[in-house]
């Protein structure tokens, strides 16, 4: 048995069930099988549909029309998403949203393997690992606030820089520095929580595998690319895919670090979700809702196609062990 | 839209509305309330406040409620939603859920209700009498705070009934000596102005506190500056060409909030701090005076040090100072309307009216209500002829998209007015073109 489904090509176990289905055939298994598929499917495929599908559907289907929310709906078509091609400030909101994305994901996951490189070998690492985690648990928004105080001219920040020799410190809280801001907190949030996810997968790497590499006289570095990064892809990509989705979702940090209470934060720092934000509750008029509802289908298209396109990216054999 | 020291919280309570809302998933109201509908006809009304229950003016409303009720024997069904009930509004009116009356600031009513339709024509309850007072409230609240506001599809601007009123201004301490010394009397000119400036400067103090990240306290300047050379705000914003911007006295304004910055009259280090550190330092005596709302004594009442004594001014040259009316409005679906006029009516006898003052602190739109001490100069200015709204009540998205960041541009020193303005008009017609 094991033998054959060995000895059998790559694609058969995808085809033959296919060839069953169409000939109505196979084994009563099967039957029950197949049988069962759609009571047991059922309830989730509703669940997903009604509280995801349906609002999707619901958003894109309001994206055509203009709509304040209340009145009737008017029928624009393809206006909305014409009108976005052509609003600078979605432009600048999609290429910041794109920053967090990339830039963001490249340093956030940089640090995560160097720390992954350092942590597996250290003692402690246990705590090491609590204390990394910690960002991860306090609410963004303590940063945003906190960030006020932090980086005053004469906030605690500075003082540390004075004593380390540095006279001119960046002025860290000016409007020019509010992306940069948002990034770093981010970073700094996230960094610990991607090195938990990787090192927990770390963990269950095999110490041989290691022992036999330092046998061979790999370094720390030729270790991590030899041994580690392979075992470790599988948790990676998808650990890839969940900055992706979540860097798109980011929201409090850049209204609470730009905005002050009676403003907007400046549009050089917004994302797509602030533009839909914007959209949705603009001063003083009624909201546009179609507007908002483009953006943020825009928003789920980019989303999707960066996910896709990572997953094919970093699409591999898994490597068993 | 002013600030009311809440709104952070509010933005993001409306982040997970808005959430909800784009994805469609609230469309028969996020409202939170199985209040709507819960009064029966004759027996009451229901009412969703912009005031959370601990708040002072929650007290005031509570107080006048019971006194409504006693009175008249019709039940009061109070929410007490906060900020976001403007953001609530809209949904609850599209499922037929509205409640009977709500309050907001006059922008958000615009914006949530009236502008579309959905404010009910409060004419009826300005003919009604003051309960106990023999006078229509047409004549307690002045007719100046519906002239500014901009009219609904209707042709009404009644659509919102004020009961506290708050403006903008340079606010100071009168009893501190360097600016007793510096400014004997208030300035009559912009050049005034700047000369108590060069004396505070000679006495190291710098004229003026400012938040630097923030567009819209900052920007008040270049309002009250158009404001004096002529212009209105919301003409210049809603000119697709951008010509208006070439008018002489826009550059001019321009010019003058340049010469605040170029001239190093604003407190070192504004471009470099959060809300609130300047107005903390400005509360701390560091700075002469900060332009802000009437809301700001209240702000401040805990940090400054005894023997501080408020005082504002507008701006030297100034037509009209800006308002900001916080108000009843009813949805045209509400279904117990009449109860809810006569509430408002109610509530605006001088007697529940002027707890606002007392115990709230703030300016009502009566002016047989004494403002609380630190506000008598604010009182006194909106008691002049005319009233405006703060930007002549420009909307929507153009704030943020055409003028903030280059007015922070400006107001940070790294552009000047005439780039400026040549910036703000390229963006002002690129904005009219994704506005259709």
């Amino acid at each position: 048995m094991a033998a054959t489904l060995l000895d059998k090509p790559r694609t058969a176990p995808v085809r033959t069930p296919r060839r069953r289905a169409g000939g109505g055939a196979g084994s009563p298994l099967a039957r029950q099988q197949r049988r069962m598929f759609w009571p047991f499917a059922a309830p989730a495929l509703l669940v997903y549909g009604v509280l995801f599908l349906a609002p999707v559907g619901y958003a894109l289907w309001t994206s055509l029309y203009r709509w304040d929310g209340m009145g009737d709906m008017q029928w624009r078509g393809l206006g909305n998403y014409q009108v976005l091609l052509k609003d600078p400030s979605f432009r600048t909101s999609v290429g910041n949203t794109l920053e967090l994305m990339f830039v963001g994901g490249t340093v956030t996951f940089v640090i995560s393997f160097a720390l992954t490189l350092v942590l597996r070998e250290m003692k402690a690492r246990l705590f090491a690992r609590s204390v990394l985690f910690f960002p991860c648990l306090v609410n963004g928004m303590v940063f945003g606030i906190a960030a006020g105080f932090l980086f005053s001219p004469t906030g605690p920040v500075n003082q540390a820089l004075h004593f380390l020799g540095v006279t001119t410190p960046p002025k860290w809280l000016s409007t020019d520095n509010l992306l940069p801001m948002v990034l770093g907190t981010l970073i700094w949030t996230a960094t610990g929580y991607y090195t938990s996810i990787i090192m927990a997968a770390v963990d269950q790497i095999p110490a041989y595998l290691y022992e036999a590499a330092e046998l061979d006289g790999a370094n720390a570095w030729q270790r991590f690319r030899h041994v580690t990064l392979p075992c470790a892809w599988d948790v990676i990509s998808v650990c890839a895919v969940l900055w992706t989705v979540s860097s798109v979702k980011i929201f409090e940090l850049i209204l609470l670090f730009g905005g002050s209470s009676s403003n907007y934060p400046p549009v050089s720092s917004w994302n797509t979700a602030l533009y839909v934000y914007s959209e949705a509750f603009p001063q003083a008029t009624v909201p546009r809702l179609g507007m908002a509802t483009a953006a943020a289908i825009v928003s789920l298209l980019m989303v999707t196609v960066a996910t896709l396109v990572l997953r094919r990216l970093m699409r591999r054999d898994p490597i068993e062990y | 839209m002013p600030r009311t020291t809440l709104l952070t919280t509010t933005r993001i309570v409306g982040a997970a509305a808005a959430t909800a809302l784009v994805l469609g998933l609230s469309a028969c109201g996020s409202s939170g309330s199985g209040a709507g509908g819960a009064a029966k006809a004759g027996g009451g009304f229901t009412y969703w406040s912009m005031w959370r229950a601990e708040e002072p003016q929650a007290q005031v409303l509570k107080a006048a409620i019971a006194d409504f009720t006693t009175a008249t024997g019709i039940k009061v069904d109070v929410n007490w939603a906060g900020r976001d009930v403007s953001k609530k509004i809209g949904p609850a009116i599209a499922a037929n859920q509205a409640p009977d009356l709500w309050d907001q600031a006059n922008d958000a009513i615009f914006g949530a209700t009236a502008s579309a339709g959905q404010a009910l024509d409060l004419s009826p309850v300005l003919a009604q009498q003051v309960p106990g007072e023999n006078v229509p409230v047409s004549q307690v609240i002045p007719a100046k705070y519906f002239d500014m506001l901009p009219k609904d599809p209707g042709g009404s601007n009644h659509y919102v009934i004020p009961y506290e009123v708050a403006t903008t201004g340079l606010y100071y301490n009168a009893a501190d000596p360097d600016l007793a010394a510096a400014m004997p009397a208030a300035p009559a000119d912009w050049a005034g102005l700047l000369k108590v400036c060069d004396a505070l400067k000679a006495r190291n103090k710098p004229c003026f506190a400012s938040e630097g990240e923030d567009p819209w306290t900052n920007g008040l300047y270049f309002d009250y500056l158009l404001n004096g050379g002529g212009v209105d705000v919301n003409r210049l914003a809603t000119d697709k060409s951008g010509a208006a911007w070439d008018d002489p006295a826009v550059l001019a304004a321009a010019q003058k909030v340049e010469q605040l910055v170029k001239g190093g009259y604003l407190i070192p280090g504004y471009d470099a701090t959060k809300y609130p550190a300047q107005e903390t330092n400005w509360a701390g005596g560091k700075a002469a005076f900060l332009m802000n709302g009437s809301w700001v004594t209240a702000e401040v009442a805990k940090q400054i040090p005894a023997g501080w004594k408020f005082g504002s001014m507008l701006p030297p040259g100034t037509k009209a100072p800006d308002a900001t009316l916080f108000g009843f409005s009813i949805p045209k679906k509400a279904k117990h309307a009449e109860a809810a006029e006569k509430f408002i009516a109610f509530f605006l006898q001088k007697k529940e009216l002027a707890g606002i003052s007392t115990s709230a602190g703030n300016i009502t739109p009566r002016e047989d209500v004494p403002a609380p001490a630190e506000l008598a100069d604010a009182q006194k200015a909106l008691a002049g002829a005319t009233v405006r709204l703060p930007f002549d009540g420009v909307a929507g998205s153009w704030s943020p998209k055409v003028l903030d960041q280059h007015f922070l541009d400006l107001w940070h020193g790294k552009s000047t007015a005439a780039q400026f303005i040549a910036k703000c008009k390229a963006d002002q017609v690129t904005y009219w073109q994704t506005q259709g």
